[in-house]
C-alpha cells in the first residue's frame, strides 16, 4: 500500500496517552455534586410469581431518597432490541435469578445496599425450566405465556436424505458449547442526571447510543430529544453492552429523585444479571464422497437464550447461516431453535452464534480429513466457497471471498512450515504429547438483509485546519476511533494528529448503527470517507478561489493545497479556516451516510439472512497435553485473516492476539455454570479466564485479502472472526496430540483427562 | 459489607495486649489478600480487625545454625528474592512461586497463608515436608508446635484467642535431599489449587533408596495432610523404575479424602493426587534423583 500515508500503518491509538496515564474518565469514574447511589433489588428465585412487593421498610431507612418498582415505570415496562419482553422492573413474575424487581437511590452506596435488603418481596416459586431441549416439549412449564420456543428457523436446500445415500462416509456427532461471559474490565456502570432544561443525561458505556435513546424513550415515556446518551468511553463490551443493562433503572431513579444517580455493578451482580454467549447443543450429520467432496449436511441447533429474547433470535440465525462453514454444500437441512429457559440471560457476544457452530463444523471437517486420509487444508480448499458460488443457504456470493487467500496464507505461517518437525512426544517427559490443529471460519459483516444498515459520520473543520469526525459507533477497545482518524487523515490529506474523534454521543455524532457485527470500520469508515470527500470539495473550491486558480489545478498534501507544477504556490488548511471564519463567521461541516449493500435474495423464514459481506480467517494451534493431568497448554498460535485491507497494522495484531486468547479461553476453560437456575461461578475466582501466563508465547498474524471495493480503502472488518475458530483449532490439536476427540467445550483439564482415561480403558480391553 | 472496628498494633507486645483484651472477637489482618475478600462477602463473624501489617519485629528472614527463620509478615516475593532460598528451601521456593500473581505475592505473607488455614494454601504442603515448626506467642507465654499439628479444619487452627504466630522455621535442605512442589490449578496464574503435592526425599547411600521421605497433599482433605503410606513405601522400596513409582504413587488414593466442588470433582482430585505425585517423582527419577539445575 505504498500510495497510502496512513492506511495500513501502525498509527498510535488516539486514546493511548489518556488510557496509559489513567486520565481517561470512564462512566464508573464520573461523579456529580449532590449525587445519589443506586442499588438494584434482584430476584431470589430463578422462576417465581411475585405475590407482593413491600418497600415501606426500605423507604423508612434514613438516607434513602427513593425506592422504585414497576409502578414507577412511566412508559412501557419492557426493553429488548428485537422484542421488548424484558421488564425494567418485574411486576408479577421473575424469570431468572438476576431479574430486577425494585431499585433504591440513597445518599451513600452503603445505605443503598442496606435499603435494597429491606425491600420485601413475597414469591411463589414456579417449576424450573433449565433444559433447552426439554423446554420445547408441549407439557414443559412456560417461561413466557407464548411458549418456550422464542424462534424456530429452518433452512432446507436440496435433498439431504438422498445425498446421504450417495455419500461414501457419514460423520455424525453431537456437540456442546459453554456459556461464555464477556468479562469486560468495567462492569455495567453509569450515571443518570436530570439537567436544568429537563433533559435526562444518561452516561453509561454501551454499543449504540442512539438505540439506547430510543429504548429509554419508550420505557420512560420521554421525547427522545430530551434524552442525551453518552456511551463512550467504555471499559470493554464484546457484545455484552449492545442491549440495555442498567440504563432504564438509572433513568427512573434520576427522574424520581431529580438528582444524579450512579450505579456501579459488582462483578458478581454483573455476571448474574446480564448477557452471556448462548450455550448450544448441536447435532451434526455430514455426508462426504471418498475424494472429500461434501455432499450433505444435516444440523439441529438448540440455543439456550435464558429468560428473555434480547438478540437470541438473530444469534440463532447467524448460527444457522454459518452452520455449514464456508463450504459449497447443495444439500442442507438446518433446523434451529432458540429456547427460553430460566438459565440467566444470553445475548450478543463477539462471534454471535458463529463460534458454536464453527466448533462443531470444524471438528466434523477434521474427522473427515482424518478418516479419508486427506490433508486438512486440501480438504477445505476442495470444498471452499469462492466468489460467484452459491452459499449453503442459497445466496450468491458476489463480494470478496477470502477462503483461498486464507488457505494459501496458512502455508506462509511459521507454525505450518514447522509442523512436521514438532516433537510429538516429549523425550524427557513422555507423558507430554504435542499436536497441531487448524480450523477455518467466516463471519458476516453487518446486520444482514432486512435490517436497516448504514454508517453515518459528521465532519467538522477546525480553526487550526484540522478536523473533528463524529461517529455514533463506540470504541470499546477495538481501536475503531483510531481507524476513523486514519481514514479521515488519508482522505483529507492532512496529518493524522490533526484529526480528533468523537464517538458514542447522541448530541455530537451521527447515528451509525450498532457497534456490533464487525461493522464499525466498514460502515462508519465508509461514511467518514463520504463526508471527507464532500469536505475536500468545499475546501478545494475555497482554496482555488483564494489562489485564483481552478480547483482541478490543486493537489492536497499534508494539510496544504499546492498548485500542480508550481510547488511554491500553496495555501494551508489553517489559512483556509481563517478565511472561512473571516468571510462567513463559521466553519464548514459535512455529513456522510452510507447504506450497506445487501445480498441478492432474502432467505425465507430467516430474518436478517443472508449477509452480503464476510470476513474469513484460518486459525492454527500448537498444543501440549499433559496426559497425566489433562492440562492443555497452547504453545503457539497463528491466524491468517481476510478482513479486507488492514487500516491499522498494530491494531490488527492486537485484535488477533486478543481474539485468539478469548477463543482459547472459550475452548479450554470458560463456562458460567448454572445449576437449577442458580449461578455457581459468579466472579473471577471461579469463572476462569486465561491470564498472560496461559497465553501462547507467540501468536503470528498474517493478513491476506480478496479486495472488497465497497469498503473504506477496501477494508471489511475483523473484530469477530479473529476469535471464532480458535477453539476448534485447539481441540483439533488436542486430537492430533492424543487421539481423543473433543465434542464439548470448554475442554477443561478434567474433561480431557477423563477422555484420556476412557481411551486407555478401551485400548486395554481391545 | 457490615461494619467493624479497625485496630492497629505497631509492636508485637501491643498486638498481644489487644488479642488478650478482645478474647477471640478479633480477626488478625496480615496483608488482607484473603481476609478482605471474606470481609466483602460478609463471611467474618468477628467485630474487630487487628491490623498487624506494620509490626517490624514480625518481618524478615534469617538463617541460624542451619535453620531458616521466616517471620510471618514476610511476603512471598521477599522469600523468592532471599539469596540462596532456591537451594536452601527449594520446595517452599517453588510453592511461593505458584502463589496468585506478582501483585498477590508482593502483598501476601507466609504467616497469613499459614494462619488462614485453607486446605488449598499453597505454601502449607511445602512447609509440611520441609519440617517446619511454628512459634506461637501470647502475653502469658509461648509454645512451639509442628506445622502439621497446627490445623484442625478448614480455616481452623489450634491458635488460642490470645496467641499470635510469630515465627516459622525449618532446617536448610542438605545436598542429599531432593524434592518438589506441584500444583494443579484451573490456569497458570491466579489459580486456587485443585490438588497440590509436595515431597522431600533424603537419599540413602544405596542407589534408588531413601532414608527419609516426606509427602504432603493440599486441597484433598479438610486440611493439608501428610501421606504416611506413600512415605513408608518410598523408604521401604528400591525405587528403580517408572512402574515402581507408579505403584507407590497409587497409594495416594488411600491418603486423600477430597470433595467435589465447582473447580473439580472428587474423582478427578483423587486421580490427580496420584498423578501429580507420580509426575514429580518420575521427573526426579529421570534426573537421577538429582535436583534440576
Amino acid at each position: 500500500m505504498g500510495e497510502y500515508k496512513y492506511i495500513g500503518k501502525s498509527v498510535p491509538r488516539v486514546d493511548a496517552a489518556e488510557k496509559a496515564t489513567g486520565h481517561i474518565k470512564y462512566m464508573s469514574d464520573l461523579s456529580f455534586p449532590n449525587m445519589l447511589w443506586g442499588k438494584i433489588v434482584r430476584s431470589k428465585y430463578p422462576h417465581a410469581k411475585i405475590l407482593k412487593i413491600d418497600t415501606s421498610k426500605a423507604e423508612a431507612l434514613p438516607g434513602v431518597v427513593a425506592v422504585v418498582t414497576w409502578k414507577d415505570v412511566p412508559g412501557l415496562n419492557g426493553f429488548g432490541i428485537v422484542i421488548p419482553d424484558q421488564p425494567v422492573l418485574c411486576e408479577d413474575k421473575v424469570r431468572y435469578i438476576g431479574d430486577a424487581v425494585a431499585a433504591v437511590a440513597a445518599e451513600t452506596k452503603e445505605i443503598a445496599e442496606e435499603a435494597a435488603k429491606l425491600v420485601e418481596v413475597e414469591y411463589e416459586p414456579l417449576p424450573l425450566v433449565d433444559d433447552p431441549i426439554k423446554a420445547i416439549s408441549e407439557d414443559a412449564p412456560k417461561v413466557h405465556d407464548g411458549g418456550n420456543v422464542h424462534l424456530h428457523t429452518k433452512i432446507v436446500r436440496g435433498d439431504v436424505e438422498k445425498a446421504f445415500k450417495e455419500a461414501d462416509l457419514i460423520v455424525e456427532h453431537t456437540y456442546y458449547t459453554g456459556r461464555q461471559e464477556h468479562a469486560f474490565l468495567e462492569t455495567e456502570s453509569g450515571v443518570a442526571k436530570l439537567e436544568e432544561d429537563g433533559t435526562l443525561s444518561v452516561y453509561a458505556g454501551s454499543q449504540y447510543p442512539q438505540r439506547d435513546q430510543m429504548q429509554l424513550s419508550r420505557c420512560l415515556a420521554l421525547n427522545p430529544r430530551k434524552i442525551h446518551v453518552v456511551s463512550y468511553p467504555v471499559g470493554g463490551a464484546f457484545g455484552g453492552k449492545d442491549e440495555l443493562t442498567i440504563q432504564p433503572i438509572l433513568g427512573l431513579l434520576a427522574l424520581k429523585t431529580k438528582r444524579p444517580v450512579k450505579i456501579v455493578l459488582s462483578r458478581e451482580e454483573s455476571i448474574i444479571s446480564y448477557w452471556k454467549r448462548h450455550p448450544m447443543i448441536m447435532k451434526y450429520k455430514t455426508g462426504v464422497k471418498k475424494d472429500g467432496t461434501l455432499v450433505a449436511n444435516k444440523v439441529e441447533i438448540y440455543a439456550d437464550t435464558g429468560a428473555y429474547a434480547s438478540l437470541g433470535g438473530p444469534v440463532l440465525n447467524l448460527a444457522v447461516e454459518h452452520a455449514c462453514g464456508p463450504y459449497k454444500l447443495d444439500n442442507v437441512y438446518i433446523d434451529g431453535y432458540c429456547v427460553y429457559t430460566n438459565n440467566g440471560v444470553a445475548g450478543a457476544f463477539r462471534g454471535f452464534g458463529v463460534p458454536q457452530v464453527t466448533f462443531a463444523m470444524e471438528t466434523q471437517m477434521d474427522i473427515i480429513a482424518e478418516k479419508l486420509g486427506i490433508d486438512p487444508i486440501k480438504l477445505r480448499k476442495k470444498n471452499a466457497l469462492r466468489r460467484g458460488d452459491v452459499s449453503p443457504i442459497g445466496n450468491k456470493l458476489t463480494t470478496s471471498v477470502g477462503t483461498v487467500a486464507v488457505l494459501d496464507g496458512v502455508k506462509e505461517t511459521d507454525l505450518w512450515k514447522n509442523k512436521d518437525r514438532i516433537e510429538k512426544v516429549d523425550k524427557e517427559r513422555p507423558w507430554i504429547k504435542r499436536g497441531f490443529g487448524f480450523a477455518l471460519t467466516y463471519q458476516g459483516t453487518g446486520l444482514g438483509i432486512g435490517l436497516p444498515d448504514y454508517g453515518g459520520a459528521v465532519l467538522r473543520f477546525r480553526e487550526d485546519g484540522g478536523f473533528i469526525v463524529g461517529v455514533g459507533i463506540v470504541d470499546y477497545g477495538q481501536g475503531t476511533g483510531t481507524s476513523y482518524a486514519q481514514i479521515v487523515a488519508e482522505a483529507m490529506k492532512c496529518p493524522v494528529e490533526k484529526v480528533s474523534v468523537i464517538l458514542g454521543d447522541t448530541d455530537l455524532t451521527a447515528d451509525s448503527g450498532p457497534t456490533s457485527a464487525s461493522r464499525g470500520v466498514y460502515t462508519g469508515g465508509r461514511a467518514a470517507v463520504i463526508a471527507s470527500n464532500r469536505m475536500m470539495k468545499i475546501l478545494k473550491e475555497k482554496a482555488a478561489e483564494l489562489l485564483s486558480v481552478s480547483p482541478e489545478d490543486l493537489e492536497a498534501e499534508s494539510g496544504y493545497f499546492y498548485v500542480k507544477n508550481q510547488p511554491d504556490v500553496s495555501i494551508s488548511y489553517e489559512k483556509i479556516a481563517m478565511e472561512f471564519l473571516k468571510t462567513s463567521g463559521h466553519l464548514p461541516q459535512t455529513e456522510g451516510y452510507f447504506l450497506m449493500p445487501i445480498a441478492d435474495i432474502k432467505i425465507k423464514d430467516a430474518f436478517g439472512l443472508p449477509h452480503h459481506i464476510f470476513a474469513y480467517s484460518g486459525h492454527l494451534a500448537l498444543v501440549e497435553v499433559n496426559t497425566l493431568t489433562g492440562q492443555t497448554k497452547v504453545l503457539e498460535g497463528a491466524e491468517v485473516v481476510d478482513g479486507g485491507i488492514v487500516v491499522n497494522r498494530q491494531g490488527f495484531e492486537a485484535q488477533v492476539e486478543g481474539g485468539y486468547v478469548m477463543g482459547m479461553g472459550y475452548g479450554l476453560m470458560e463456562d458460567v455454570k448454572i445449576e437449577k437456575g442458580i449461578f455457581k461461578t459468579v466472579n473471577f475466582s471461579t469463572y476462569i479466564i486465561p491470564t498472560v501466563k496461559d497465553a501462547p508465547k507467540r501468536i503470528q498474524t498474517v493478513p491476506v485479502h480478496d479486495p472488497e471495493e465497497t469498503g473504506p480503502y477496501q477494508a471489511k472488518g475483523i473484530a469477530e472472526t479473529v476469535m471464532v475458530a480458535t477453539a476448534p483449532a485447539i481441540t483439533n490439536a488436542i486430537h492430533s496430540a492424543t487421539g481423543i476427540r473433543i465434542f464439548k467445550i470448554p475442554a477443561t483439564s478434567e474433561l480431557v483427562y477423563n477422555l484420556l482415561k476412557e481411551q486407555r480403558k478401551n485400548e486395554s480391553t481391545d | 459489607m457490615k461494619e467493624f472496628n479497625y485496630l492497629r498494633a505497631d509492636t508485637l507486645s501491643e498486638a498481644l495486649e489487644m488479642l488478650e483484651e478482645f478474647q477471640g472477637n478479633v480477626k488478625v489482618l496480615a496483608a488482607g489478600t484473603d481476609l478482605v475478600v471474606r470481609l466483602k462477602g460478609d463471611m467474618v463473624k468477628e467485630e474487630n480487625i487487628l491490623d498487624i501489617s506494620r509490626i517490624k519485629e514480625l518481618k524478615g528472614i534469617y538463617a541460624e545454625n542451619g535453620i531458616i527463620h521466616i517471620l510471618p509478615l514476610t511476603t512471598h516475593t521477599e522469600i523468592l528474592e532471599y539469596p540462596d532460598m532456591k537451594t536452601a528451601a527449594q520446595i517452599l521456593y517453588d510453592a511461593c512461586k505458584s502463589v496468585g500473581s506478582p501483585q498477590i505475592r508482593n502483598r501476601g505473607t507466609l504467616g497469613g497463608n499459614v494462619a488462614n488455614a485453607s486446605p488449598a494454601g499453597d505454601t502449607i504442603p511445602a512447609l509440611f515436608v520441609q519440617g517446619a515448626k511454628l512459634r506461637l506467642k501470647s502475653k502469658s507465654g509461648e509454645r512451639v508446635i509442628s506445622v502439621e499439628d497446627f490445623f484442625t479444619g478448614p480455616g481452623r487452627t489450634v491458635l488460642k484467642p490470645d496467641e499470635l504466630l510469630v515465627d516459622i522455621y525449618f532446617p536448610t535442605m542438605s545436598d542429599d535431599e531432593v524434592g518438589f512442589f506441584k500444583k494443579l490449578g484451573q490456569r497458570n496464574a491466579l489459580a486456587i489449587s485443585v490438588v497440590s503435592v509436595a515431597a522431600k526425599l533424603k537419599k540413602s547411600t544405596e542407589p534408588n533408596k531413601f532414608d527419609k521421605a516426606f509427602v504432603a497433599f493440599g486441597s484433598v482433605a479438610p486440611t493439608v495432610i501428610r501421606g504416611n503410606r506413600v512415605e513408608n513405601a518410598l523408604m521401604d522400596s528400591v525405587v528403580d523404575s517408572p512402574e515402581k513409582i507408579r505403584y507407590i504413587a497409587q497409594l495416594a488414593w488411600r491418603e486423600v479424602s477430597p470433595i467435589s466442588d465447582v473447580r473439580a470433582s472428587l474423582k478427578y482430585r483423587q486421580d490427580m493426587s496420584i498423578n501429580l505425585l507420580y509426575e514429580g517423582l518420575l521427573e526426579l527419577y529421570k534426573n537421577g534423583w538429582n535436583r534440576r539445575s
